[in-house]
């Protein structure tokens, strides 16, 4: 008679917990030796409860039958030209800033889950982590093959991965990620697992895969749909970890609070590249930044989770009046910066059609037609002038976020702030009180940013001039940056699209 | 608060003073004009007249809005506190320190 087929729940406990043991001649701590300097105190790791007990087998054979499913589609799309099916090629410079600011991303996620699918003393924590931090190999590549759909045909795609090392609005995700994984375990958790694939997902990941459906872009949009299993079973992680460790002892709990504070700001800093995006980049709009900043944040964790979150002693994050403050305004600050600094960008900026000039005015209503408009007027009639506005020279830096020093005072869109600290006798910069703040916590760690200006200025960046560095950067001057219509990419699309001449092209 | 670590955790600052020589990084920021979209950043000698850093640094930059005319900056400050330097005060003189911030106003 055939053996009586096991249930989920006790295949996953014969297959995980079931294979952990306690060291008897090694003293547990010397095994595990991270989990403890934080201050995190952890009394039980058996009471992590991992809500979707899957197994190796099972994870195995579900994420290899989606990804048979993604490469049908990239395949598909090569052979049917998809890419001329797109909005416009305006659109492809948002995937150039998501394959070289997010994918690296991806790829470092994947290498500190698998630390901490090591460090984490419970099993049921490091097979979690050890799950993510497939997903995250799997999205790496996943998103390689996608995008290089386009790098055939489009700029700016072809050098992402040593761009994310050295490009200047590279250094805003890359710090922010090494931030996190030069942390402690725990403070990675609340960073990445909470507050990024929790707490801000909604507001990363929308934007970039329903931009991708509303501009026709199947292959981005499929990837999306292809992770959107993944990135659900990483919410719950974030969620379920940051419960599981304020459960433990109260001690943990006004830590806890400082990371969330910390990740908040840090991560909302981060989608600036983001809202400018949303805004600008996408020639069919989904919603504007404000608006999915209402719903995404204020409505779905100000009213939805935080309210349950109280319960364990957390509060809403610091410096969240100021994110509030912004929404009328950030992504106009952030997209205004990269259109003057394009020049140096592995991607193309351009004034927005009076079409979407008006679609901001009737979304950003209190601020648009009083501040941005008349610049952006202004930068048209420059550049049809033959003048296109760049920046003449390199800007100053936040120390913290890295992105340069144009956002404004809280509620005052036209004043730019600077906030200072002297630490060690030497000057330090911030873009805001929050930046400020997360520097003053840890100023040691914090000293050794390396700034891109800073270190141009070095000479750490292949030379001094423009050309010098842009070519150390591994952009292509005139066919990877600046403006898009005078582009190498808008005079392709353009032929690709030019009606057919009868009697076959010339 | 310090960097909690399981180790002396010391390291030195990337931009400190000393990796710059005899120049130093300047800020400069044209206040109440955001159609520059940020503050500037410029690396400059210390002993680099007031006068010069104007004429060499700051007017070519602050050019690049077609509106800028040189006679017009009022206001100097250098990090805040109002300055009036005669053109021939080098910048370190004048106040200006290693990662420091002059603002001027049109």
């Amino acid at each position: 008679m055939a053996k009586p087929k096991l249930s989920m729940r006790d295949r996953y406990r014969l297959l995980t917990r079931d294979l952990d043991w306690t060291p008897t001649y090694v003293d547990p701590k010397d095994v595990y030796p991270f989990t403890r300097y934080e201050g995190i105190k952890i009394h039980d790791w058996d009471a992590w409860e991992d809500p979707f007990r899957l197994t190796i087998d099972s994870y195995c054979k579900y994420q290899a039958e989606k990804d048979k499913k993604l490469y049908a589609v990239i395949d598909g799309f090569a052979q049917g030209q998809g890419h001329l099916s797109l909005t416009d090629a305006r659109y492809v410079n948002s995937l150039k800033l998501f394959l070289q600011g997010v994918t690296p991303l991806e790829y470092a996620a994947h290498r500190h889950f698998a630390y901490l699918g090591r460090h984490l003393d419970g099993p049921g924590a490091r097979f979690a982590a050890l799950c993510q931090s497939i997903d995250e190999l799997r999205h790496t590549q996943t998103e390689i093959h996608t995008i290089s759909q386009y790098n055939k045909y489009y700029g700016g795609l072809h050098n992402w991965s040593k761009m994310h090392d050295r490009v200047w609005y590279l250094s805003v995700p890359k710090s922010f990620f090494e931030d996190g994984m030069s942390a402690g375990p725990f403070e990675f958790l609340t960073a990445i697992s909470f507050s990024f694939e929790y707490l801000l997902t909604n507001l990363l990941f929308v934007p970039f895969m329903s931009g991708a459906s509303f501009n026709g872009d199947l292959a981005t949009m499929t990837f999306g749909f292809s992770a959107q299993s993944d990135e659900s079973r990483h919410m719950t992680l974030g969620l379920e970890s940051l419960k599981f460790i304020l459960e433990q002892d109260e001690e943990n709990v006004p830590i806890i609070q400082d990371y969330v504070d910390k990740w908040f700001w840090r991560g909302y800093r981060l989608l600036g590249l983001v809202a400018a995006m949303m805004d600008y980049m996408l020639p069919k709009k989904i919603m504007s930044w404000k608006e999915a900043f209402e719903l995404y944040f204020e409505q779905q964790m100000m009213e939805g989770l935080f309210p349950d979150l109280e319960y364990y002693g957390i509060r809403l994050p610091r410096h969240l009046d100021q994110a509030i403050a912004e929404k009328d305004y950030m992504s106009h600050q952030v997209y205004w910066i990269l259109y003057q600094f394009s020049f140096a960008a592995s991607f193309n900026t351009t004034v927005p059609t009076p079409e979407e000039l008006d679609w901001m005015s009737s979304v950003y209503p209190d601020t648009f037609d009083r501040h941005y408009r008349p610049m952006w007027e202004r930068a048209k009639r420059m550049n049809d002038e033959g003048n296109r506005f760049f920046f003449r020279g390199l800007p100053m830096l936040c120390q913290i976020c890295q992105i340069p020093m144009g956002f404004t005072e809280p509620g005052d869109p036209t004043t730019i702030a600077v906030r200072t600290s002297d630490f060690r006798g030497e000057r330090f910069n911030f873009c805001s009180d929050g930046c400020k703040w997360i520097f003053d916590r840890e100023p040691e760690k914090y000293v050794q940013a390396w700034l891109p200006v800073h270190q141009i200025y070095q000479g750490n960046c292949g030379g001094t001039t423009i050309p010098e560095v842009l070519a150390w950067y591994g952009i292509e001057d005139g066919v990877d940056n600046g403006e898009y219509l005078t582009s190498a990419d808008k005079a392709n699309w353009d032929k690709w699209h030019a009606p057919a001449v009868v009697g076959g092209a010339s | 608060m310090t960097v909690k670590a399981l180790y002396d955790y010391d390291y030195p600052s990337r931009d400190r003073q000393e990796l710059f020589g005899d120049d130093m990084v300047v800020n400069v920021l044209w206040a109440g004009n955001i159609f520059l979209a940020s503050a500037a950043c410029f690396r400059a000698p210390k002993a680099m007249t007031w006068q010069d850093f104007k004429t060499q640094m700051i007017d070519p930059w602050a050019a690049c809005d077609p509106d800028y005319e040189p006679s017009a900056p009022t206001d100097w400050r250098i990090d805040g506190e109002q300055v009036s330097p005669s053109d021939t005060t080098t910048l370190a003189d004048a106040g200006v320190v290693h990662k420091g911030l002059i603002t001027f106003r049109t």
